[in-house]
């Protein structure tokens, strides 16, 4: 498959179970590598980067919104939203941006609360926020309202929706849960293996 | 909050939010700590007080003998000599043989032979030894023929006791017997045994006048009040009477035969208690795997939001280092809370030998630095295989 995602788009990968959206986004990600092919962000060839260049590109390039938000519970949700900054060489403008962040995705009340004290949907909007901290390239999202009821599913994602257009920031979203998410910039659709832009698969595959 | 690196903040996080096992992997050093620290108080100060008690009852800091058996200069010019030098406390002459003695005790006649005699100056020696110090009943020699009994030679001669007299014979320098009657003056029962509880002691003239040595000393117990100058004052007589065939010897010297098996035992009981730290380091080690078990997910996000593997290592070997940091203070805070409680209560085991405390700060720190490094080289293991979980599988963990 092959496709291009401009900068501040809002591309959904929509699929069956099992299609290989995930291990898509995770590729894409560097969580996993392709076993051929060729995967460039920013004109960079990841598929050539070794294990710390690796690790340096996800944490300067790429955002991510896992499913089960997957913050780290020893910490507070501002510290969790730092982190990310910390890895990759703290600043000074690093705290205030935290806080900034929180407050746009209106968690400022709880920012000194330990992780695995709010609640799922906080917990998705501080993922959001740690996506966001060190301004990536592209934030990647895997089923974040996968996990959560149709209300709070709906403000995480008019949540992204709107950093996407505040912050002119490229979202890649995998999701079964396509009504959701109305209009986007750009809908990718897999099957059996291959991409196609668009809702239904049309036979054209998306070159770009 | 960021000047505190985010690795040590975590690490700190991580652990103390474990506390069930940052208590274990905490017990654990501090165990280990401690029995160094047990064996050292008593196993070192069981040596320590043998050699203060060979010091004190036998051979002072330094002992002068002579390579001919007996040393002919006058005990005033020699004692005088060494009272002379500040460091000296007292300087005093004895002369020992063996004897056979009898005593009649209810109508019967007990006899007791190779009995150690020793004769003593009772003036000199009070300064330089505490030998009259063990003298539980009655007095120290006073006289010509008063004898001190130790106390299993009293039990031997039938339960001898203060006012008995004694008939004491001993072989001449010619071969000629020499028997004397003593009254018992004192009766000599030192803790742990290692005073004059098997020895005879006499007026050193009596003794002289039975040997026909008149004027032969066998040798001088010389005490000082700072034993660590012993080789120098040593040294200093051995220069001063170049013309005579004089020996002397600081206490290690003149001991060593006494205290090489000693030595030996105490280096084996140390090897036991690294042992128990190594055992330690093995509980650390199982700790940390659980924790990095326990911790699979976080480190899969970790990896997944840019750490690398480097950063992983070095948030479980600053574990490791907080466990040994704690354990070695909580360790060591023990260990000096038992060795303050032994010095204090002079310690000793069934009303024996009293052990000689002592704080070697070298072997504390020493101690305290092996466990700290301990800790850590324990956690190099589990630190490696948390760097080596693929981020994808790890977040799958729940």
């Amino acid at each position: 498959m092959s496709f291009s995602i401009e900068k501040g788009e809002i591309v959904l990968i929509v699929g069956s179970s099992g299609s290989g959206k995930s291990t898509l986004l995770n590729m894409i990600g560097l969580l996993d590598h392709p076993s051929n092919g060729k995967i460039f962000i920013d004109g960079v060839d990841t598929t050539t980067l070794d294990d710390n260049e690796i690790s340096s590109f996800r944490n300067k390039k790429l955002g991510f919104i896992f499913q089960f938000s997957n913050l780290l519970t020893d910490l507070s949700v501002l510290e969790n939203v730092l982190l990310p900054r910390q890895i990759g060489g703290t600043d000074g403008a690093a705290e205030k941006e935290a806080m900034d962040l929180l407050n746009a995705v209106g968690l400022e009340k709880q920012m000194h609360k330990r992780a695995n004290k709010i609640s799922g949907g906080q917990a998705q909007r501080v993922a959001i926020a740690r996506g966001l901290i060190n301004h990536p390239s592209i934030v990647l999202a895997d089923e974040p309202t996968g996990n959560l009821d149709s209300v709070t599913s709906e403000t995480i994602v008019q949540l992204m929706k709107s950093m996407a257009k505040k912050l002119d920031q490229t979202f890649i979203i995998v999701t079964h849960d396509r009504q959701h998410f109305g209009q986007v910039d750009k809908v990718i659709t897999i099957k059996d293996g291959r991409s196609y832009e668009g809702e239904q698969p049309s036979g054209m595959e998306v070159l770009a | 909050m960021i000047l505190v690196d985010y690795r040590l903040k975590l690490a700190k996080r991580m652990l103390f939010n474990k506390k069930g096992s940052l208590i274990g992997a905490v017990l654990a050093v501090t165990i280990g700590i401690l029995v160094i620290h047990v064996n050292f108080v008593i196993f070192q100060g069981l040596f320590d007080a043998i050699v203060r008690d060979i010091s004190n009852y036998r051979n002072g800091d330094v002992l002068v003998t002579d390579e001919a058996d007996y040393i002919n200069k006058s005990d005033l010019s020699i004692v005088s000599w060494f009272e002379r030098i500040p460091y000296v406390v007292g300087a005093t002459p004895r002369l020992s043989s063996t004897a056979e003695m009898n005593m009649t005790k209810n109508g019967k006649l007990i006899e007791e032979t190779r009995v150690p005699i020793v004769g003593i100056d009772p003036f000199r020696d009070i300064k330089a030894s505490t030998v009259h110090e063990t003298v539980s009943e009655g007095n120290y020699v006073f006289s010509r023929n008063s004898i001190v009994l130790g106390s299993n030679v009293a039990a031997d001669l039938g339960g001898a006791e203060v006012g008995d007299s004694v008939k004491v014979l001993v072989v001449d320098r010619f071969g000629e017997d020499q028997i004397r009657r003593f009254t018992v003056s004192g009766i000599a029962k030192s803790p742990g045994g290692q005073g004059f509880d098997y020895t005879a002691v006499v007026h050193i003239d009596t003794l002289r006048d039975m040997l026909k040595r008149p004027g032969d000393t066998g040798s001088f117990m010389v005490k000082l009040n700072d034993p660590s100058k012993a080789s120098e004052v040593k040294e200093f007589f051995l220069r001063s009477f170049p013309n005579d065939d004089f020996l002397a010897e600081t206490i290690e010297e003149s001991a060593e035969e006494q205290l090489a098996g000693f030595r030996s035992g105490i280096a084996m009981i140390s090897m036991i208690g690294y042992f128990g730290m190594m055992s330690s380091a093995f509980a650390i080690l199982t700790i940390q795997m659980m924790l990095v078990n326990g911790k699979t997910k976080e480190i899969g996000i970790m990896r997944a939001i840019g750490a690398k593997r480097k950063d992983i290592l070095i948030v479980f070997i600053f574990q490791g280092m907080i466990i040994g940091a704690i354990g070695a203070g909580v360790g060591t805070a023990a260990g000096l809370g038992y060795t303050f409680y032994a010095k204090e209560t002079k310690m000793s085991f069934n009303n024996s030998l009293p052990l000689e405390v002592s704080y070697n700060w070298e072997k504390i720190i020493q101690t305290a630095l092996t466990s700290f490094a301990l800790a850590i080289i324990a956690s190099l293991y589990p630190s490696y295989r948390a760097t080596k979980l693929l981020p994808v599988e790890a977040m799958r963990t729940v």
